[in-house]
């Protein structure tokens, strides 16, 4: 009789009986074959490799900061392989470092999202009723707003630091989650297993986490990848019209910002920081789509 | 013991399908649906074909019409004559012309069959439209007709499927496939998915039209019961292939094969109601992973050696009976007794 | 019918005020005293008093609130910071530009995306389909605002074709604007409008239409295309709130005078008046067009008009 509970309140149980370790290799076999979402996941593990050793590929202060007029607007060469920018600066190492920041930020932003608009979502599909009603109205009057715009308020009215940042676009993205998650949830309620873990007597808190989120867990894991690259173009795009991160720290869309002026005679220094960020997007939709292909296959 | 078998008269064939193989090849694996089907449906009659899902039979039916699915679905050889032409030979353009018209399908699922966003009468009179070359009202009026023929009063020829029933939704596809009189038409489990008391009204309309426009008929089932109230002949497919066909008389009184003997004594016995129900042992083959040999024999009461080894031809018992078993191989005759049990 | 658009339209309003809510509250947040924007160099502690007093600044939230919403729902936005004009008078003028570039983004996405999507749907397999479906990736990767340096870079600087900035010369100026802003939309129909194709080419009823004698290309055009469109239309209508934020971008880029622009000088000169017009005003385009999106349906899958015909009481 242990045995039957444990199966169905504890994790291990769980696990044990869904057999979740030939699933998983399932999916990751079938994530192999697609070959755009295998790219799109090595140009992503690379750029995070980039961010990573930013400092011992080039040194923030001397490369990425300083300023060396006499140096301004070299054109790409052996010595600043993408050129320099408009203050001498080598865009090479400042889009690696660069690379961090918007890592970083878009990664909190939708951790962020998840949790808060998880939760909401969770208590919302799980409750039902007048609770559920309450919630998802408030999250509908924010999906009014798209996400550049309400971040953009939310910075405008209390200052553009790292953290005020994340958490702007962080709420941009929580109704989306939320709407996600609810569903999700409500989808898997229905299932017997809750039924008979709620028979067994199992904890509502305990369902919800054990059964409830563990299903939702794929189709999450799809969207976190597809919005975490839609927060980083969120973060290029409030910087590159000056409400994001600020000079002189290296962000791809300042830099484009930045750089514009000089667009003209110079078209090189527009054209590297806009690839990393077209480059970090779309490894990041490949991955997603890889992902969706992987966790539910169809015909094509 | 040697037969004189006389094959009916070329001619008063609608339906000729010879030696059809059809695969579904994807990259991971072969789907073996038909493997060398032979059917011969003469004017003016129906032709039963029985077998579980699975065996190939919608996959036969739609090749009638060259609808299998592209591109996984590959015709590997065979031929098809309707009327003495070959659909499979047929253009695109001349395809269009006898589907329909020529040649109509009553498909399974009358749910789905139907386009959601067009009103009934639309789909009936689109059909008179490109068949008869007649306006649009012309066309409309006599899908009325067609509604009052099937038992839908006229006056609902402006609604849309979502507003009728499943009964309802199979009359109105049955009035799509017979508004042009095609010369054969092609029932494939029309009333599967209807409850009881509908399936009786159903399987009497379409016998009554039937005989009404002279019509042949491929009837596809897995009842039984059916195949005895409207068919003339029966063709028992397993594994995409016809492994015994005959007259009515001939498979329900003097059925040959195992698996036909399977089928019915499967079927529950009123009479003897405290007696095992007796299924066929073992599942139907994965179409992928084809026994060798006789595709029944791991499920043979009757199983011998040369059953692994060779598929068993086609033997004609009669005029109008064959069989694919080895237990008919000329020699075998003693064994003929026992299965009549 | 009408009676669903008259409920739908009067449900709108609260939802703008409660926009408009959230906006007033963000708003609330911007640090330093309006008035020193309001008064600039004759900056003194009278006629500050006595602007707080005029504009109502000195009383409490709610009841600015209520104030603003009041005046709102009259047609009245209030008076900039800046410029002391009604904020009305600016959005006037500065939004049909916006407007004009918005719709013509959508326009064109629309008929040139959505005829792809459809093509690619209904030939899955050929060498257009992974065309599209690689464009399509590549699409909704691109960032707005570097498609739009770059466009520029090739037609403007390299070739010549086209001008840069502002929108002087007529339809010409709208082209780049157009093309950079649409970049993802397009991306995104296409991709939608194919695999949506995809899935109702493989539907019943399309092999019931094969079986009437329906020619190929009435299959598509006249059985399969009314069912897909419903995800193609969903999309079209949504993502308006996707084309309002690029519009931000894009008007930045190509340096013209519309909301976008207006919106982003006022949060630089803390004119909060014209902030939030600029962004309820937007609100209210994004719940226009959901409610047109819903009219659509009805007429395109006559299931939903049946709901909604149903709904009347």
């Amino acid at each position: 009789m242990d045995e039957t509970i444990a199966k169905y309140t504890t994790r291990k149980g769980f696990f044990k009986q869904y057999k979740k370790k030939s699933r998983l290799e399932e999916i990751w076999n079938r994530f192999l074959r697609n070959k755009l979402a295998v790219v799109g996941l090595v140009i992503f593990v690379f750029i995070i490799l980039v961010a990573i050793l930013a400092p011992l590929i080039a040194n923030y202060d001397t490369e990425a900061i300083r300023v060396n007029v006499p140096n301004r607007l070299h054109s790409p060469s052996a010595a600043h392989i993408f050129g320099t920018d408009e203050l001498g600066r080598d865009i090479m190492a400042r889009i690696v470092h660069g690379a961090r920041i918007s890592l970083v930020v878009g990664c909190a932003a939708i951790a962020f999202a998840l949790f808060v608009g998880g939760a909401l979502g969770a208590i919302a599909g799980y409750s039902g009723g007048k609770i559920d009603d309450v919630i998802m109205r408030c999250m509908d009057v924010f999906l009014c707003l798209p996400d550049v715009l309400l971040a953009l308020a939310i910075v405008a009215a209390f200052g553009t630091n790292l953290v005020n940042l994340t958490i702007a676009i962080g709420l941009a993205f929580t109704p989306k989650f939320s709407r996600l998650v609810r569903s999700a949830v409500m989808t898997v309620r229905g299932i017997e297993y809750v039924e008979a873990a709620r028979a067994i007597g199992a904890t509502n808190t305990r369902i919800i986490a054990n059964h409830v989120l563990i299903n939702c867990f794929g189709p999450i894991m799809v969207q976190v990848t597809l919005y975490v690259a839609n927060a980083i173009l969120t973060i290029s795009a409030l910087s590159f019209i000056g409400l994001g991160i600020q000079a002189p720290i290296p962000e791809w869309g300042n830099m484009l910002a930045s750089g514009r002026v000089y667009m003209r005679d110079y078209a090189y220094i527009v054209i590297a920081p806009g690839m990393a960020i077209f480059m970090t997007i779309l490894s990041l939709n490949l991955l997603g789509d890889g992902l969706r292909d992987a966790l539910d296959p169809r015909l094509k | 013991m040697n037969m004189e078998i006389k094959k009916p008269n070329e001619q008063e064939n609608t339906l000729e399908i010879k030696n059809l193989v059809i695969h579904y090849i994807s990259d991971e694996e072969v789907v073996k649906a038909v493997n060398g089907v032979n059917i011969i449906i003469k004017a003016g009659k129906t032709l039963g074909l029985v077998g579980e899902t699975g065996a190939g039979k919608t996959t036969t039916a739609l090749s009638i019409l060259n609808l299998v699915p592209e591109p996984q679905g590959k015709i590997l050889s065979g031929e098809v004559l309707l009327e003495g032409r070959s659909v499979l030979a047929m253009s695109d353009l001349e395809l269009e012309a006898i589907r329909g018209d020529k040649v109509a399908m009553i498909f399974q699922d009358p749910m789905t069959s139907l386009n959601p966003v067009h009103t009934v009468g639309d789909q009936i009179a689109e059909s008179i439209e490109i068949h008869r070359k007649v306006s649009r009202q012309e066309a409309l009026k006599q899908a009325k007709e067609m509604l009052e023929l099937v038992g839908i009063p006229s006056e609902r020829s402006n609604e849309y499927p979502f507003q009728f029933s499943g009964g309802m939704k199979q009359r109105v596809v049955i009035a799509i496939a017979l508004t042009c009189n095609p010369t054969l038409l092609i029932a494939d489990e029309p009333t599967t998915a209807l409850d009881v008391t509908i399936q009786a009204q159903v399987l009497k309309l379409i016998n009554e039209l039937r005989q009404k426009y002279h019509m042949s008929m491929l009837m596809i089932t897995h009842d039984l019961g059916i195949v005895a109230e409207v068919c003339d002949e029966v063709s028992i497919a397993y594994a995409g292939r016809i492994i015994e066909h005959g007259t009515l008389e001939d498979i329900f009184d003097h059925m040959r094969h195992p698996y036909t003997k399977g089928l019915f004594d499967a079927l529950p016995d009123i009479g003897a109601r405290r007696s095992e129900l007796k299924p066929v042992k073992g599942l139907m083959p994965d179409p992928t992973n084809l026994p060798p040999g006789c595709p029944f024999h791991p499920r043979c009461d009757y199983v011998m050696e040369v059953c692994s080894q060779s598929v068993p031809e086609n033997k004609w018992l009669s005029e109008t009976h064959c069989v694919e078993c080895h237990l008919y191989k000329d020699s075998n005759e003693s064994m003929l007794k026992e299965v009549l049990l | 019918m009408l009676k669903f658009i008259v409920k739908r339209l009067f449900a709108m309003i609260p939802v703008i005020l409660a926009v408009t809510f959230v906006v007033f509250t963000i708003m609330w947040f911007v640090p330093g005293d309006p008035t020193n924007i309001i008064l600039g160099n004759e900056w003194t502690e009278a006629a500050s008093a006595q602007v707080k007093a005029e504009l109502g600044l000195d009383r409490s939230f709610l009841v600015q609130f209520l104030h603003y919403t009041g005046n709102l729902l009259q047609g009245d936005f209030g008076i900039s910071y800046i410029t002391r004009a009604p904020v009305g008078e600016q959005l006037m003028a500065r939004f049909p530009n916006t407007l004009e570039v918005v719709l013509g983004a959508m326009l064109f996405c629309v008929l040139v995306g959505v005829p792809i999507g459809v093509y690619s749907g209904v030939k899955p397999y050929s060498v257009f389909s992974n065309l599209t479906m690689v464009a399509g990736l590549l699409g909704i990767s691109f960032p707005i605002f570097w498609l739009g340096l770059l466009l520029i870079l090739l037609f403007s600087v390299h070739l010549g074709w086209l001008p840069s900035s502002g929108l002087e010369d007529g339809f010409a100026s709208f082209i780049l604007p157009c093309l950079a802003l649409g970049g993802n939309y397009m991306a995104n129909i296409m991709r939608i409008t194919r695999s949506s194709m995809l899935e109702v080419i493989r539907q019943d009823y399309i092999r019931t239409a094969k079986a009437k004698g329906v020619k190929a290309i009435d299959v598509v055009l006249k059985h399969a295309l009314q069912n897909s469109m419903m995800p193609t239309i969903t999309v079209i209508g949504m993502d308006i709130g996707t084309l309002l934020g690029g519009v931000v971008l894009t008007e930045t880029v190509f340096s013209i005078p519309g909301t976008g622009r207006l919106l982003l000088e006022s949060i630089n000169k803390r004119d909060t008046p014209t902030v939030i017009g600029c962004l309820v005003i937007m609100a209210v385009c994004i719940a226009v067009s959901n409610l047109i999106v819903d009219i659509v349906y009805a007429y395109v899958d006559p299931r939903i008009k049946a709901q909604y015909g149903a709904a009347k009481d």
